[in-house]
């Protein structure tokens, strides 16, 4: 993987791109890379998929929700990303699944805790490298202990940091003296919570050991993922980052995994954030909300939007317009706000799909708008839009669950459904 | 003024030389339906997980949908304010609706029939509610499906005595107020129901009564009940012995494979079923030698797709292997493997078409049941329905063994 900046100002981000190694495809940054449940898309197949685009996406794996399947591979005759249905895809490993709220604490000697569909998995450096090689990223990341949130004790944010040197020196040592890793880019996890100290000595590590073997970062341990990330003091966080970005050099590329809401994206890429993942688009669409913020800067109209749209809101019962007018995506094309509160009520598998097609479609023009403002220098107008939506206060991006869940159980027998709504 | 187009042409396209079998065309308003056609269950105004193009893609030409559902959600007033289903669900080809009153029975638990209608109590707020032949049919035009299905008095298929002449009678009674009722037959077409459960006297007074009737096509209700294969086979060919043969006739509620088989066979020219999607939805893909347990241990390391021959996008992408880890666990396995059962269901249906067209088609069955039954016998009423319809199974092994013996 090489990574290569194009355009570069301190204040309003960078652009710049990464090359696959072997087939040289390249990959605008920012980048938003497709988080994935058990090698998927969440909701979609990879034939629907391509109704949403026809760009060969960067797909984020998550090792807790592939663990169970990393022995089979090894009888596959191809990458991983061609056993879930992408051949042609940039994969980068992670280990988190960025959608899901990750339980604190299990954190032993030597090993991390994967929280995985088997329950709870000891991983532990040998075991995760091994996995690495099984796999076969083009970028993964090194193993860390990212147990850290706003409320951290400054014990086990001094912890964090220690017990993510010892798994890095030995990941670093492995990484060296692996034939099958020379094609894989190894991102160094940057810890510490939100203490500017503890991160400082998380990055000195990174420097020290990584420098050659490093190929980029990673920073996690700002939230516990899932919802919680779109939850997080984002003054904190600009601060601490804007301190850990100083203290890097800016010729490597820099990835944030997780529900980090749209202004709070912006900012991280004013910073020189590089890549970020779809779990806000998951997020919102797992709890029935589709994503309506406007980043046209174009609109005339002084109109103030919602970031969402409720679909489980009873006024859309007899709204036969699309989700949003005037948007592209197969949703809109094709479907009311009426229906999917349709599909939301009867608790549809269709429902969820149609809201990840649009919410999908949405991030991912956000995000070609993000680039092509960054080339015309006027990020921070883009910002004002997000931050703001025309309307006088700063506008709430953070996403309240919705615990209606799409049952897995026979629907074709209407009563579970209907006794449920008795309750 | 020149006469519009009925809403419903049914021709015959090709007939089997040996057996009852057909292969048609019929016209309806959203287009072309090539028979013996199966048609997937979409309940609620969806085929669970899937794209309206994803079933163009597979080729369906039309979906079923269920008036009981519908009719509580959304509701009807929502569906007039839609124009109707397909516009609701995005669904430009064609659309069957039943008449909701085999699901109260099904469903619901109170419910009770008199010969005004079904009565129920409302699960939602246990008021007592009706369903009458003229009620259903209103929902049915608002609905607006191509091909709607009159109220039928059902009884369990297994039920004898009086209870199943009455409920006979009763459905032509009902067929009669639904036909008055009918406010769009010159876009709906209007399905009657021959009912009379196991009784072959009372499925001729039915069928006879129906065939005075002005309609589009007939179906045949009340089986698939649990009644034993050697009935149900004996009264479907009954059936369409009875009906007439220009017109085009659905056998309600089927849908394993060597049933749609041997029921196309016997003359039948639609069916449905919840099977294909519904044991997607278990981790269970359909092959020709019947269904793949996909959550089985034995599939972890096996790297070929579901079925080598199958054209559909999962089988083109996706290894047994990876379907096995995401089965059930990941809901996008469910939309992976309902698109290759309803792939399967449709290729088997277009394959009989094609048997048909060609003239081949006992060769096509004899070739189907060795395959199906693969090392083990075929079920004696397959044999003895295939007879009645003159084709010969060849015996296999197993049996000569047997006979040795």
């Amino acid at each position: 993987m090489k990574f290569v900046i194009e355009k570069i100002s301190k204040s309003s981000g960078r652009l710049g791109y990464l090359v696959q190694t072997e087939t040289e495809k390249r990959f605008r940054t920012p980048l938003l890379v497709q988080t994935t449940k058990g090698g998927s898309i969440p909701y979609l197949s990879r034939e629907v998929f391509d109704y949403v685009t026809e760009e060969v996406p960067a797909l984020q794996f998550t090792l807790s929700t592939i663990d169970h399947m990393v022995e089979s591979l090894k009888l596959f005759n191809g990458t991983f990303g061609a056993y879930v249905g992408y051949p042609e895809c940039l994969s980068l490993l992670i280990i988190r699944d960025s959608c899901e709220l990750i339980p604190s604490g299990h954190n032993d000697k030597d090993i991390i805790p994967l929280f995985t569909r088997r329950g709870k998995e000891h991983i532990t450096v040998k075991r995760y490298m091994d996995t690495v090689e099984t796999l076969k990223p083009d970028i993964y990341q090194g193993l860390c202990d990212a147990d850290t949130n706003l409320e951290s004790s400054k014990k086990r944010i001094i912890k964090c940091v220690d017990r993510t040197a010892q798994f890095m020196d030995a990941c670093y040592e492995r990484h060296q003296n692996s034939k099958v890793l020379k094609k894989c880019a190894l991102f160094a996890p940057i810890v510490g919570g939100y203490s500017t100290h503890a991160r400082c000595e998380s990055i000195k590590h990174a420097k020290a050991k990584g420098e050659k073997l490093a190929n980029g970062y990673i920073f996690e341990g700002f939230h516990n993922y899932g919802l919680s990330a779109c939850q997080v003091d984002s003054e904190q966080l600009i601060k601490v980052m804007t301190h850990c970005l100083n203290e890097l050099s800016d010729d490597k590329p820099k990835m944030m995994p997780g529900a980090y809401t749209p202004p709070v994206m912006l900012e991280l890429i004013s910073l020189g954030v590089d890549i970020f993942d779809t779990s806000y688009a998951y997020c919102a669409a797992s709890n029935f909300k589709a994503l309506t913020f406007n980043f046209n800067l174009k609109t005339v109209e002084n109109a103030t939007s919602q970031p969402f749209l409720e679909i489980s809101n009873e006024s859309l019962k007899e709204d036969f317009t699309p989700l949003i007018r005037d948007c592209s995506c197969l949703t809109c094309r094709k479907h009311t706000r009426a229906y999917l509160n349709h599909l939301y009520k009867t608790k549809e598998l269709l429902g969820p799909i149609l809201l990840m097609i649009h919410n999908l479609h949405h991030m991912m023009h956000f995000f070609s708008t993000i680039c092509k403002c960054i080339a015309d220098d006027n990020l921070p107008d883009l910002i004002k839009l997000i931050k703001f939506q025309r309307g006088s206060l700063a506008v709430d991006y953070s996403i309240k669950p919705n615990t209606k869940i799409i049952s897995k159980n026979d629907q074709d027998k209407n009563y579970t459904i209907l006794n449920d709504d008795q309750k | 003024m020149t006469t519009k187009v009925p809403p419903l042409t049914y021709k015959v396209i090709a007939e089997c030389s040996v057996t009852k079998a057909r292969a048609g065309l019929m016209t309806l308003r959203h287009g072309e339906v090539n028979t013996p056609v199966f048609m997937p269950v979409g309940t609620q105004g969806t085929l669970k997980g899937l794209l309206p193009d994803q079933l163009i893609e597979l080729n369906c030409q039309i979906l079923l949908g269920n008036t009981y559902h519908l009719g509580i959600r959304p509701g009807i007033e929502t569906l007039q304010k839609a124009g109707g289903l397909h516009n609701f669900m995005g669904w430009p080809r064609n659309i069957l609706t039943d008449s909701g009153g085999f699901q109260m029975v099904s469903l619901l638990k109170l419910a009770e029939i008199d010969e005004n209608g079904v009565n129920f109590c409302s699960p939602f707020d246990n008021s007592e509610c009706m369903l009458t032949p003229e009620h259903s049919i209103q929902i049915q035009n608002t609905i607006g499906a191509d091909i709607m299905m009159q109220l039928d008095d059902v009884v369990k298929t297994t039920t004898v005595g009086p209870r199943v002449e009455e409920a006979m009678h009763r459905t032509i009674r009902w067929l009669d107020r639904c036909i008055t009722a009918h406010a769009r037959d010159d876009d709906q077409s209007l399905f009657p129901i021959v009912q009379g459960a196991l009784d072959a006297n009372l499925r001729k007074q039915c069928a006879y009564a129906l065939i005075q009737r002005k309609v589009r096509g007939y179906a045949v209700g009340g089986l698939s009940g649990g009644e034993s294969k050697h009935e149900f086979w004996r009264t479907v060919n009954l059936c369409t012995d009875l009906l007439p043969k220009e017109k085009p006739r659905y056998l309600m509620g089927v849908g394993f494979a060597a049933d749609l088989v041997v029921c196309v066979a016997l003359g039948i020219d639609m069916f449905d079923c919840v099977f294909p999607t519904r044991t997607a939805r278990f981790g269970c893909a359909l092959v020709n030698t019947g269904q793949l347990n996909l959550k089985n241990k034995k599939y972890e390391d096996d790297m070929r797709p579901i079925d080598e021959e199958c054209e559909c996008s999962t089988c083109r992408r996706y290894t047994r292997s990876y379907l096995h880890h995401i089965a059930t666990s990941q809901s996008v396995s469910c939309s992976l493997l309902s698109i290759h059962n309803v792939a399967y269901q449709l290729r088997l249906m277009r394959s009989m078409r094609e048997a048909i067209l060609r003239d081949q088609f006992p060769q096509f069955v004899c070739d189907f049941m060795a395959k199906h039954f693969e090392g083990e016998t075929v079920p004696l009423w397959i044999r003895e329905a295939l007879q009645a319809v003159n084709v010969e199974l060849p015996h296999d092994e197993n049996d000569a063994t047997v006979n040795v013996a």
